[in-house]
């Protein structure tokens, strides 16, 4: 281990052709630094260049410009064989003609490792991945799951520096993703090597990662840890695409020391939150607000105030509820085609349907200022 | 398509055409035993005709240089047509579409017109026909139905698995010779078996080739059957379709055998 | 080693290695260029040589005199030679007609069988063909000749009285291009008809459609790839045929390509065989395109 980070890009452009003759920005100026040993997850829509990325640090593809660095050594041009990363993939490609032994051992063979020592590391990686003794069989006799295991076993058995991995659950039905989901989390603990990871599911991305770079239209809009992301979105895209939220437009109205006051447009009030960003006062926002960091109260008939409440409020009518039990999911209309998701706990176990709101409920929305996100509007 | 069960009249038309293209083979190897020599009716059985059959030096000859002929171009041509899929289905170069249009001419041309073309070749280039020139000319029409059979079996290719033999560490010609080619080899020996069968069976192209002292078992046949028409001929058919039948029914198990 | 210092790659050294293994161009040009260099040779410029050489004359002895001129083209014309390019085409045409419809409810038989038998049944078909088709065409003659099988069979069961005398006719050419042709046909209908998801034709049936109306709605106009495809490679080679008229058909009976044998073997007057490959080029080459712009080579059907 020489270098700090496990992966760098620094300054990486990827420009491809396309089919009319132009190009198109896979990668556009990105830098990352990732650390040894982490957990780190791309994760953005298709085509957002998460999976162009990957295959720049595996050596797929060459960067039209900047560097990617393996361990603080620059890469070059180099092809993958020269590489010290390895790579699971989306649809495993095991080798169908050979077994799954040989499928494993392999990368061991191009490295002219001794043959005793091959079947001790073969078996220990098979072992690794749950599936001992499957050697004799042939990929095609496998289900998906064990599949994408012997893939990673094959990549894991060279004791690469850094695993990279491209939506390898993907093909997986949704029990079995979750269960897969943890074993990896818990292999990567166990083995200590930089994973790489590539999704566009937020949640799985969430779940498993050190830190996340969520990444569109090959642009790494922000790299930090789940809770980062999640709890301060520095655009609204991120904001979008990471779980929930409700999005009000205004503009802003005046910028206080901790507070940014905005103006909504409908309903025309004021609300007030915390600024992301260097917000100029005019600036049109979009404020950003989840479902489940608020909470209801019956319309007591008062006038809706904004001015020294520990809360902004506001209030509206119901007009969707959906009990999913251990929550209910509200929408309540603000104004004319505005609407706000609000999830509210359940918290107390009743049979007493006065205790769920119902549709036509006129209620208040209590949301407290630090719950509420004022993020620079779109300009595209 | 559907199961159902097929009428009856479809049944039976089809045992008809089943009779049409069998009976006239079956007709050759009955009367290949047959005393008369006229193939008109039967008089009785003998072995006579496979006695001449084996001891004619112009049929071995024949078939020696037949067999040699098929070989060479078979090997040629599979190697340098795979090559040529391959660079087609993979690859994006200058000269594609004029390389695509080259290699389809030999599949849509009149067998006549390629011989004559050939057969003008040589002669003006100066190039002595005989077995040389037949196997130059099968190769080239080989090459083209080779590209084909294995381009159509490149289709879903699943080229993740040579990047992931590239990624554990296998350079270019290693992942060709370790995943690649054992990938393709079913389409490869596809177009080999194709390529194998038009060189054995070329009449029209290795006709105008050949050379005077050159020949094969297709010119050999044909010259019998437009001059000496004896029983021969059928004993010859004969153990052609015997031969033949023996090693598809060999290919069938062994392809059952796999799977 | 400090963390965080940066190691520079060394400088790498140029290699025509390296130059093919990072371009990919290059890589596909490498690959293709055995069969460009080879298809060259012995098929373009072979061509390009008839085709001027179909523009040149015969000389008193022999030898090809260097005159352009059309007098091969214009010979062409004459009601002799007119004759047997209409007749060819005919020939051409009737062949393809008559495999697809003697072909066409086989084909149907076999797609509709049982899976398992279905591999066996065409094998059935192919079988013969990996015969040579020499042989094949000797045994019809044998069938055919006048006093042979046919007529054997045909006065035992006292349909005729006297021998029909088929061979060395346009009937007997006929039917041996029918019966070396028909794999050809069956085999793309065959791959075409099979396609036809099940889920079509109990759609057309729900939806109120007989199963004539289905046949002729549904499973006929998809199975329209295969025609082509088998059209291609019956048509083709039956204009260019000169093995079966010259077995079969005797001296009466000659087509487009035993008028080139001729030139090429016996006349030796090449300027004109090659004039006349050229316009049997021509016919087949305009009606291929014709039929490849419409409706593609059918090439999804060798999948």
């Amino acid at each position: 281990m020489k270098s700090e980070f496990a992966v760098e890009f620094q300054d990486v452009v990827k420009l491809f052709p396309t089919p009319e003759g132009g190009q198109v920005n896979a990668v556009d100026h990105i830098s990352i630094e990732i650390n040894q040993g982490e957990f780190f997850s791309l994760l953005g829509p298709s085509g957002c260049g998460k999976t162009t990325s990957l295959r720049l640090m595996a050596g797929f593809e060459w960067p039209t410009s900047g560097d990617v660095l393996i361990d603080g050594e620059k890469m070059g041009r180099k092809p993958p064989y020269q590489r010290p990363v390895n790579t699971v993939f989306q649809n495993y490609a095991l080798f169908q003609h050979m077994t799954v032994f040989q499928n494993v051992a392999f990368g061991l063979e191009m490295d002219k490792v001794p043959n005793d020592e091959i079947t001790r590391r073969v078996n220990e990686a098979l072992e690794m991945v749950k599936l001992p003794g499957m050697g004799r069989r042939k990929p095609k006799q496998l289900s998906g799951g064990q599949q994408q295991r012997i893939a990673l076993a094959r990549a894991l058995v060279k004791r690469p520096e850094v695993l990279l991995l491209d939506e390898p659950l993907g093909a997986l039905d949704l029990k079995l993703r979750k269960e897969m989901q943890l074993e990896l989390k818990a292999l990567q603990e166990q083995v200590g090597i930089t994973f790489i990871y590539v999704t566009h599911d937020q949640e799985e991305a969430l779940t498993m990662s050190n830190r996340i770079a969520v990444m569109s239209r090959g642009k790494a809009l922000q790299i930090g840890s789940s809770i980062e992301i999640y709890e301060r979105p520095n655009c609204k895209f991120v904001a979008d695409f990471i779980g929930e939220t409700n999005f009000l437009s205004g503009t802003v109205k005046a910028i206080e020391k901790e507070r940014v006051v905005v103006a909504l447009s409908t309903p025309e009030q004021e609300i007030k939150g915390i600024g992301i960003g260097e917000l100029r006062i005019g600036q049109s926002v979009a404020v950003s607000i989840r479902p489940e960091k608020v909470h209801l109260a019956d319309d007591d008939g008062s006038e809706v105030v904004s001015q020294g409440f520990p809360e902004n409020q506001l209030k509206g009518r119901i007009i969707v509820t959906a009990y999913i039990g251990s929550d209910t999911r509200i929408v309540v209309e603000l104004g004319p085609g505005v609407r706000m998701k609000v999830w509210e706990q359940n918290a107390i176990s009743t049979l007493d349907p006065e205790a769920y709101y119902s549709v036509g409920d006129i209620v208040r929305i209590f949301i407290p200022y630090d719950n509420t996100l004022v993020l620079p509007e779109d300009t595209v | 398509m559907s199961e159902k069960k097929p009428s009856l009249w479809l049944r039976i038309y089809s045992i008809i055409i089943y009779g049409f293209i069998y009976t006239p083979i079956f007709i050759l190897i009955i009367f290949s035993f047959n005393t008369q020599k006229l193939n008109t009716h039967w008089e009785g059985f003998t072995l006579h005709w496979y006695q001449v059959l084996f001891h004619d030096a112009q049929i071995l000859l024949a078939t020696r240089n037949t067999l040699m002929i098929a070989v060479i171009s078979t090997l040629v041509a599979t190697i340098i047509g795979t090559m040529a899929a391959l660079a087609m289905y993979r690859y994006r170069f200058p000269l594609y579409n004029a390389s695509e249009t080259v290699m389809y001419i030999p599949i849509v041309i009149p067998e006549v017109v390629m011989g004559i073309s050939l057969l003008v070749f040589f002669v003006m280039i100066n190039f002595t026909l005989g077995l040389s020139t037949i196997t130059l000319s099968h190769i080239a029409f080989s090459i083209p139905f080779v590209a084909l059979v294995v381009r159509a079996r490149l289709h879903g290719y699943d080229k993740a698995i040579d990047e992931a033999a590239m990624d554990l560490g296998a350079n270019e010609l290693t992942t060709f010779w370790r995943v690649t080619l054992p990938t393709i080899m079913p389409g490869v020996l596809a177009g080999a078996m194709l390529a194998l069968t038009l060189s054995l069976d070329d009449y029209v192209i290795t006709y105008f080739t050949a050379g005077p002292g050159s020949t094969t078992l297709p010119l050999r046949v044909y010259s019998m059957v437009k001059t000496a028409v004896t029983p021969e001929i059928n004993a010859l058919s004969t153990l052609w379709v015997l031969i033949i039948f023996i090693l598809l029914v060999f290919g069938q198990i062994a392809q059952r055998r796999k799977t | 080693m400090i963390p965080g210092q940066v190691i520079e790659e060394p400088k790498r050294k140029f290699s025509i290695m390296r130059l093919f293994r990072e371009n990919s161009r290059a890589q596909g040009l490498l690959l293709i260029s055995p069969t460009n260099i080879y298809l060259f040779i012995l098929i373009v410029l072979p061509l390009i040589l008839v085709t001027i050489l179909s523009f040149l004359s015969r000389g008193t002895y022999g030898q090809v005199e260097f005159k352009f001129n059309l007098s091969n083209y214009v010979r062409l014309f004459d009601p002799l030679y007119a004759k047997v390019l209409v007749f060819s085409l005919l020939v051409g045409f009737g062949t393809t007609v008559i495999c697809i419809l003697v072909g066409y409810p086989l084909a149907y038989f076999i797609a509709r069988a049982p899976a398992r038998q279905r591999s066996l049944l065409l094998f059935l078909i192919l079988l013969p063909f990996w015969t040579n088709f020499i042989i094949r065409i000797f045994a019809w003659m044998i069938i055919l000749r006048s006093g042979g099988l046919l007529d054997s069979l045909l006065q035992w069961l006292h349909i005729t009285q006297a021998p029909l005398n088929l061979l060395y006719s346009p009937t007997a050419v006929m039917i041996g291009m029918v019966y070396e042709f028909l794999p050809f046909m069956v085999l793309p209908l065959y791959t075409s008809l099979e396609k036809i998801e099940n889920s079509l034709l109990e759609a057309a049936a729900d939806l109120g459609a007989p199963p004539w109306k289905a046949f002729l709605r549904v499973t006929l106009p998809l199975s329209i790839p295969g025609m082509i495809a088998g059209t291609i490679l019956t048509f083709i080679p039956a204009m260019g045929m000169f093995v079966v008229p010259d077995i079969l058909g005797g001296a009466k009976t000659i087509l487009i390509g035993n008028v080139i044998r001729n030139q090429f073997l016996t006349a030796r007057d090449w300027p004109f065989g090659a004039a006349a490959s050229m316009v049997l080029m021509l016919m087949t080459m305009v009606l291929t395109l014709y039929y490849t712009r419409k409706a593609g080579f059918g090439e999804e059907l060798l999948v």
